[in-house]
């Protein structure tokens, strides 16, 4: 198991999956940055960052999955890809965790407006899994 | 480097680089892509610092009303005692003590969960539930009106029909910042609705302290 994650070719498959979900992820966000900044306000995040920075992150993000998705699919420094799609994954997964800790619910604007998805349990799967994908993406090679 | 793509081998300083340059690039390019659409039409593009819209609260609007200068048609409004007054709570009345009145704005206004509960218990104003279909019929306050607001901004038309029944208004959503029911609140009141309020607190408030709630999807 350990050797078969390890592979070049698992990694290299990993990265390009990675790289696939962040620009289906990123497009939509970019064509709609007013609808995606909505959802970042609905995280209510005033304990974490201050409010009024949510609009540079909300039109931020997106170009950074774009610029990172593309990083991976190509092959162009993609663990520095994998890293930030890692990385980027943990802080949505978290932002999740807490929206349900406080009973939220609301569109969480992950895919865009059209893949309207609700915060909660399959949310929250869904994104271990492309947490656990993005970890297999950016392992060192030996 | 035999070929021009890699399966991740970069590592140290290298890795650094590449981690930062994905960074300042997509961030170099949210701005800009911000600073064109602002320049194409203002409205359209994101504030560069975010103000959480402000919305008066009915309890400060109501305790200031009463103190300073009454509104111009209070005096009028505000007959002598009726000894045969068939409506206690002054329902029907402006300017009476009940503190259920509501100020006749052309905005959206705030409202706590204390002050939601005297509406609800004297039937004083008209519930809006701006949450989808799903989550009301899962729950929601008594006889409250499904109008889920994503749906409802789209069609204008059914916000001009929809009728309070001469109430004020009431609209919830799931909480948090809870921009739906803000977002159903202004458009409301675009539609020609007057005195609309906005419980921010919304369901997850009020299921929490255990009021009286309601299933099923409703007509």
């Amino acid at each position: 198991m350990r050797a078969f994650l390890m592979h070049p070719t698992v990694r290299r498959g990993a990265q390009i999956l990675c790289g696939l979900i962040f620009l289906a992820a990123a497009l939509p966000k970019i064509a709609d940055l007013a609808a995606f900044a909505g959802s970042v306000h609905n995280f209510h995040l005033e304990r974490v960052i201050p409010m009024a920075a949510t609009n540079l992150l909300a039109m931020s993000i997106p170009w950074i999955e774009l610029v990172a998705g593309l990083a991976l699919v190509t092959g162009v420094r993609p663990r520095a890809g994998a890293i930030v799609y890692t990385v980027l994954l943990a802080v949505f997964t978290a932002g999740v965790v807490q929206a349900m800790a406080r009973g939220l619910s609301f569109d969480c604007g992950c895919f865009g407006k059209a893949g309207a998805a609700k915060i909660g349990f399959q949310k929250l799967a869904e994104n271990l899994g492309m947490l656990a994908l993005g970890i297999v993406a950016s392992v060192e090679r030996r | 480097m035999d070929r021009w793509w890699s399966d991740g081998t970069e590592t140290g300083p290298r890795l650094w680089q590449g981690i930062l340059a994905i960074v300042a690039i997509g961030a170099a390019l949210g701005m800009g892509q911000n600073v064109l659409v602002r320049r194409g039409s203002p409205k359209d593009g994101l504030a560069w610092r975010y103000e959480p819209p402000k919305l008066d609260s009915l309890e400060s609007l109501t305790t200031t009303s009463s103190g300073g200068a009454p509104p111009a048609a209070a005096p009028a409004a505000a007959p002598a005692p009726d000894p045969m007054n068939n409506d206690p709570l002054g329902l029907g009345a402006q300017g009476t003590t009940s503190g259920l009145d509501v100020p006749d704005l052309p905005r959206p206004i705030q409202i706590q969960l204390p002050k939601v509960k005297e509406f609800f218990d004297a039937k004083a104003a008209t519930f809006v539930d701006a949450r989808d279909p799903d989550e009301y019929a899962s729950g929601h306050i008594p006889g409250a009106v499904s109008l889920p607001g994503e749906q409802a901004t789209t069609d204008p038309a059914r916000l001009e029909k929809f009728d309070p029944q001469g109430k004020p208004i009431i609209v919830y959503c799931g909480g948090g910042t809870c921009e739906l029911s803000m977002n159903l609140g202004f458009a409301l009141v675009a539609a020609g609705k007057h005195r609309v309020l906005v419980f921010t607190g919304g369901w997850p408030e009020w299921s929490g302290a255990s009021y009286p709630i309601e299933k099923g999807a409703g007509s």
